[in-house]
């Protein structure tokens, strides 16, 4: 490191971090040359909580991995043990799971669109996207009750119904969002002070990030196509009509291009769910006490921020004997390193913001000494044993 | 002169009294004036639609905890809060508003000739006093902020002092009072008169106008050029070790920074406090109140410049218009 170049910290605490993550920026004068990304300020042990409850409880520990994607990570969750239950939920649950998944994609990409706008420091578009995000949080609070965790997937089908006479009032709210976020696209894209702050930002080609194996809007605003919902049609995703976005951009304008298409297509898939959704059961009985089948499942949703993959091992109790959930935030962090580097300091915080992080899906915790290059991981009695040497201390 | 009057002037009408209860209503505007423009209502509660809510918040920052860093050097850090704050008010003392001896003379409480330099040069070294606050906390944001107001400075300096001049030179005085007489003056006859030359004076006065708008926002660190202070990146900036009272005199010394960059910009190119009918004081209110409101409707429509496109534009664009519009203003007052 010439004399030059010096390191700035940024995080676990900073403005532009909604969630403790910490950074560590090689910069030279105004460019950042490296930076090295350190997790694990928010690590909940959510996965090992997962193998001592049962399958109906394990529902709200996963609900609240994400503030955000919580129905992303239920839809998967419940599909994933569906799966190795063998268990065919209704047509109309399927529906319904949509149908709230898709309102969840539109309540986070519009809350990222005004985070975006507020980073480059455009709070006007910031008060307006949030603005238009409270019809989506209403909605999501007339359908479930709650305006951030749905509770609506459960395993065996879903624990709400949609009213039918709702239908025609919740068309009008969707087409307003469909024409404000139109307008935006057309502010987004001509606004002269928000496009020198967006071309170029941040960029990455599609080979870099076909490496780099980066998930979701972050990936696909690169030219990858990678959408599971077209990929990997799961619930009922192939017989809905929408387009598989994907801009090559590669900076942050793709970055907003995405989204804000995505929140057009989302539209356009909550109106033929409304107009398709057919009558019947929404749930299959499931016991808290169900024992099911020994085996093993991996389920994979398109949640608002990417690729979302729960994996669960059955070993015939009614509790699972592992359970992975690997989150697209993991999977977005190297091409966010690759982002960085080459940009100007200022540019950071929008880059930061530009992937959507979602820090506390991602921590994971494994110890590493440095000077020996060895890595290891504790059990459950070795963790307990130095809770209780610590706490002597 | 008569001593009670100086006084009177000084401390009451139209001197520290009026200015600071003026920038407070003036805060109150541009809050509000920002919050439509966002489709929020703004302050509410405090008094009517919330007109008090900046008092409210100056008295709430007075009793809050005031806090020295270890860090900082501590009399450059105490004491460059008390700079921001007074000069701003000094140099108000300079912008004619209404004089308290006859209802239609609008004499400033101080004036001679060159005191537009003086004012000029008064706002410069305000710039100085916020480098030092921000470089004295011994905090890394606060001296990237700082570091970034004096490169905004020489963004906005050279173009802000051409076209301030640029009517000096028509009016052929230094005095900011000298000034607005000739405005008052050449409007008469040309509205008693209308000339060509006349015409495209005024386009270029305009020109001038915007100009100097722009620059006026750079200098107040509002929204397209507040990168000295962007929340997002450093965290405030250069204010970001500061508490209790000094906030308290750092936010009122920008607000007073704001009227007086109001009442620059109606004195030299909106023809000062005078106008029909209405004494010049209701006159200076409402030309002062129009600027606030233009200085924050802008504030309010563009997303933050990185600090590089500043001081590229500003010296790709405005330098060479700000020199072309001296120019034109040279070649015109030959005419008139």
């Amino acid at each position: 490191m010439s004399d030059r170049q010096f390191i700035i910290p940024i995080g676990p605490q900073h403005p532009a971090l909604k969630e403790p993550e910490s950074f560590y920026f090689t910069v030279d004068g105004e460019t950042v040359i490296d930076v090295e990304p350190r997790i694990g300020y928010n690590h909940r042990g959510i996965e090992k909580a997962m193998e001592v409850r049962t399958y109906i409880q394990n529902l709200y520990i996963t609900e609240r991995v994400c503030g955000i994607c919580s129905n992303a990570h239920q839809t998967a969750y419940t599909g994933s043990v569906e799966e190795v239950a063998g268990i065919e939920i209704p047509e109309r649950a399927k529906y319904i799971r949509v149908f709230v998944q898709e309102l969840e994609r539109l309540h986070s990409h519009l809350l990222w669109l005004g985070v975006a706008a507020h980073e480059i420091g455009f709070d006007t578009l910031f008060y307006y996207v949030w603005r238009d995000r409270e019809i989506v949080m209403d909605l999501l609070e007339e359908i479930s009750g709650n305006r951030c965790n749905y509770a609506i997937p459960t395993i065996g089908g879903v624990r709400r119904d949609l009213n039918k006479d709702n239908f025609p009032r919740w068309n009008k709210l969707v087409d307003t969002i469909f024409e404000r976020t139109e307008y935006y696209i057309k502010v987004a894209s001509t606004e002269q002070t928000i496009l020198d702050r967006a071309i170029g930002v941040g960029y990455i080609g599609k080979s870099d990030m076909i490496k780099l194996s980066g998930a979701g809007p972050n990936a696909r605003c690169s030219g990858v196509p990678c959408d599971i919902r077209k990929l990997n049609p799961y619930l009922v995703y192939d017989q809905l009509d929408f387009e598989h976005i994907v801009v090559d951009n590669g900076d942050v304008l793709g970055q907003v291009l995405v989204r804000a298409l995505e929140v057009l297509e989302s539209c356009k898939i909550l109106k033929q769910v409304m107009k398709d959704i057919p009558e019947g059961e929404i749930n299959t009985k499931f016991s808290p006490l169900n024992k099911i089948s020994a085996g093993e499942a991996a389920y994979l949703v398109e949640a608002a921020r990417g690729e979302l993959i729960h994996y669960t091992i059955s070993d015939g109790k009614n509790m699972p004997f592992r359970h992975k959930i690997r989150a697209p935030t993991m999977a977005n962090l190297l091409s966010l390193v690759e982002r960085l580097k080459g940009g100007y300091i200022a540019d950071i915080p929008i880059v930061l913001a530009g992937i959507d992080p979602c820090f506390s899906c991602t921590d994971r915790m494994v110890f590493y000494d440095e000077g020996k290059d060895k890595k290891w991981s504790w059990t459950e009695d070795q963790l307990r044993k130095y809770r209780r040497e610590w706490f002597e201390k | 002169m008569n001593p009670l009057i100086t006084a009177i002037q000084v401390l009451i009408f139209p001197g520290l009294s009026f200015i600071l209860s003026y920038t407070l209503f003036a805060e109150w505007l541009s809050r509000k004036t920002v919050a439509r423009l966002q489709n929020r209502i703004g302050p509410m509660h405090t008094g009517w639609k919330g007109i008090l809510q900046p008092l409210a918040d100056f008295i709430k920052l007075l009793v809050k905890e005031d806090i020295t860093p270890a860090a900082a050097q501590a009399i450059i850090f105490n004491f460059a809060p008390i700079l921001i704050f007074a000069i701003p008010l000094a140099s108000t003392f300079l912008i004619p508003i209404q004089s308290i001896t006859n209802l239609w003379g609008y004499e400033p409480v101080a004036a001679f000739e060159g005191d537009l330099i003086i004012v000029l040069f008064l706002m410069s070294v305000n710039v100085l006093a916020v480098f030092l606050a921000g470089w004295s906390s011994g905090n890394l944001f606060g001296a990237v902020g700082a570091t970034r107001v004096a490169l905004m400075m020489l963004a906005y300096e050279i173009p802000l002092g051409l076209v301030a001049i640029s009517p000096a030179i028509v009016a052929r005085s230094l005095s900011i009072v000298k000034i607005v007489d000739w405005e008052v003056a050449s409007a008469q006859s040309f509205l008693a008169n209308p000339t060509l030359p006349g015409v495209m004076l005024g386009v270029v006065m305009f020109i001038g106008f915007v100009i100097y708008t722009i620059c006026l926002l750079a200098e107040l660190e509002m929204r397209p050029f507040d990168m000295s202070e962007a929340e997002t990146e450093i965290v405030h900036g250069w204010q970001v070790e500061y508490s209790g009272v000094k906030l308290a005199l750092l936010n009122s010394g920008q607000k007073v920074k704001m009227v007086l960059a109001a009442g620059l910009l109606t004195s030299i190119y909106l023809g000062g406090p005078t106008g029909p009918i209405l004494p010049p004081i209701v006159w200076f209110i409402l030309k002062t109140s129009f600027c606030v409101m233009i200085l924050s409707n802008l504030s309010a429509l563009f997303a933050r410049f990185r600090i590089d496109q500043l001081v590229k534009g500003a010296w790709k664009y405005l330098v060479p218009l700000a020199v072309l519009q001296v120019m034109a203003v040279v070649a015109l007052s030959g005419v008139i």
